[in-house]
């Protein structure tokens, strides 16, 4: 079985990383093999819990594994295989007028979120025998370019297909009327596109899958419920459903009732303000067990 | 008389195999003329970005890099004769 996929989405500073991590250690407690992955540049998941985490994921508890990701070892391993690739086909000086263009493309924008694409790729392939995956995600802007990444590259792609049938059959009408063959040479580049169409369909349907749980972070303040309400109408635009909104830092006497009237259609959590500093596996755990009712949800 | 009948037939079958070959170069002009235009439309669409043209998400660009040596010369090549868009099209059309 697929595990299930929970993002942790929401403005920068709400406390993603503080939900997801608690979320984390809750699901591991509950004997379900988990893996928190950090994909915010800021990587708070080492503040949190105390200790270093690079690429290679590192057991926190038996049933619980950290990992970050690093998005400039994405983009320098896959600048890398390009690279290679083109001196593989390219004549030599081709190749060499080319070098000086990679020397600026780590700087390209849309980079970023593709390296991100393609960690979440390897992630969802290389983990598959986790029960859960969660990802602390980055603010907002980077997460939205990330979510919408697969739909915008399916655009470009069938029309970039499209426009390649027709040339290939262009060829091959002139191919059978100057040598009276229809059989032309298999089109390298078709075949490609046709790949990468495959590929980003799978990828946009892990996204949208119904074991894939976005999980939206809030506060109660204005500014923070404003950005909720556009997250929410940016992603039902790629045909992203939220499934449930966690209400983080909650004080005593706060309402939420613009929040539960906003959010009618998700499920409701909310984590109330720790009065004490949330560090290390004992200060969640000990927040867990002072917060029984959180994972409860209306 | 044999070998002269057997010459005439290879000339007619040369002739014919020419003006065979003629015909279908003709046929073909303008495909290839369109063949061509639409090669530098997807030369343009995926490898814009070095030309200084909006182009698609830079992996889609990437992918297809390593086999389009040929467009990504073509496009260099437009871009110096990009000032006489005109004269590319007569001198096709065969307009002096």
């Amino acid at each position: 079985m697929e595990p299930e996929i929970h993002f942790f989405i929401g403005k920068g500073g709400v406390g993603k990383s503080t939900t997801s991590a608690i979320a984390s250690v809750h699901y591991s407690n509950t004997a379900q093999n988990t893996l928190l992955v950090s994909m915010d540049p800021a990587h708070n998941q080492r503040d949190i819990f105390g200790m270093d985490f690079s690429e290679k994921p590192k057991q926190v508890t038996e049933t619980l594994a950290v990992k970050e990701v690093d998005t400039d070892f994405w983009i320098e391993k896959y600048l890398k295989e390009t690279q290679e690739h083109i001196k593989k086909s390219y004549t030599y000086q081709s190749a060499f007028n080319l070098q000086n263009y990679f020397n600026v493309l780590q700087f390209s924008p849309g980079i970023e979120e593709y390296a991100l694409l393609m960690a979440f790729e390897d992630i969802i392939h290389r983990f598959e025998d986790r029960d859960i995956i969660v990802f602390d995600m980055a603010p907002t802007a980077l997460t939205l370019k990330f979510l919408s990444l697969p739909l915008i590259t399916l655009v470009w792609l069938k029309e970039l297909l499209k426009l390649r049938q027709q040339i290939y059959e262009k060829k091959e009408i002139v191919s059978k009327i100057k040598i009276g063959k229809k059989g032309i040479e298999q089109d390298k580049v078709k075949a490609k596109l046709e790949t990468l169409i495959d590929n980003y369909e799978h990828l946009r349907d892990h996204l949208t899958a119904t074991n894939t749980k976005i999980n939206l972070v809030m506060n109660v303040d204005k500014l923070s419920f404003s950005e909720a309400v556009r997250i929410k109408t940016k992603l039902s635009d790629i045909s992203m459903h939220i499934d449930r909104v966690i209400i983080n830092k909650l004080k005593d006497g706060e309402s939420i009732d613009a929040i539960t009237t906003e959010f009618s259609d998700q499920k409701i959590r909310s984590f109330p303000l720790s009065e004490n500093d949330l560090s290390g596996l004992e200060g969640i755990n000990a927040y867990i067990d002072s917060n029984m009712g959180i994972f409860k949800e209306g | 008389m044999l070998t002269s009948i057997k010459w005439l037939k290879n000339r007619i079958v040369g002739f014919w195999k020419i003006a065979d070959e003629v015909a279908r170069y003709k046929a073909v002009e303008t495909i290839e003329y369109e063949l061509g235009e639409l090669d530098n439309i997807f030369g343009i669409l995926v490898l814009g970005a070095f030309i200084g043209i909006p182009s698609p998400p830079i992996q889609i660009t990437m992918v297809l890099l390593p086999d389009m040596e040929k467009e990504f010369k073509l496009i260099l090549e437009k871009v110096q004769t990009a000032h006489d868009p005109l004269g590319d099209l007569f001198s096709v059309l065969g307009i002096d």
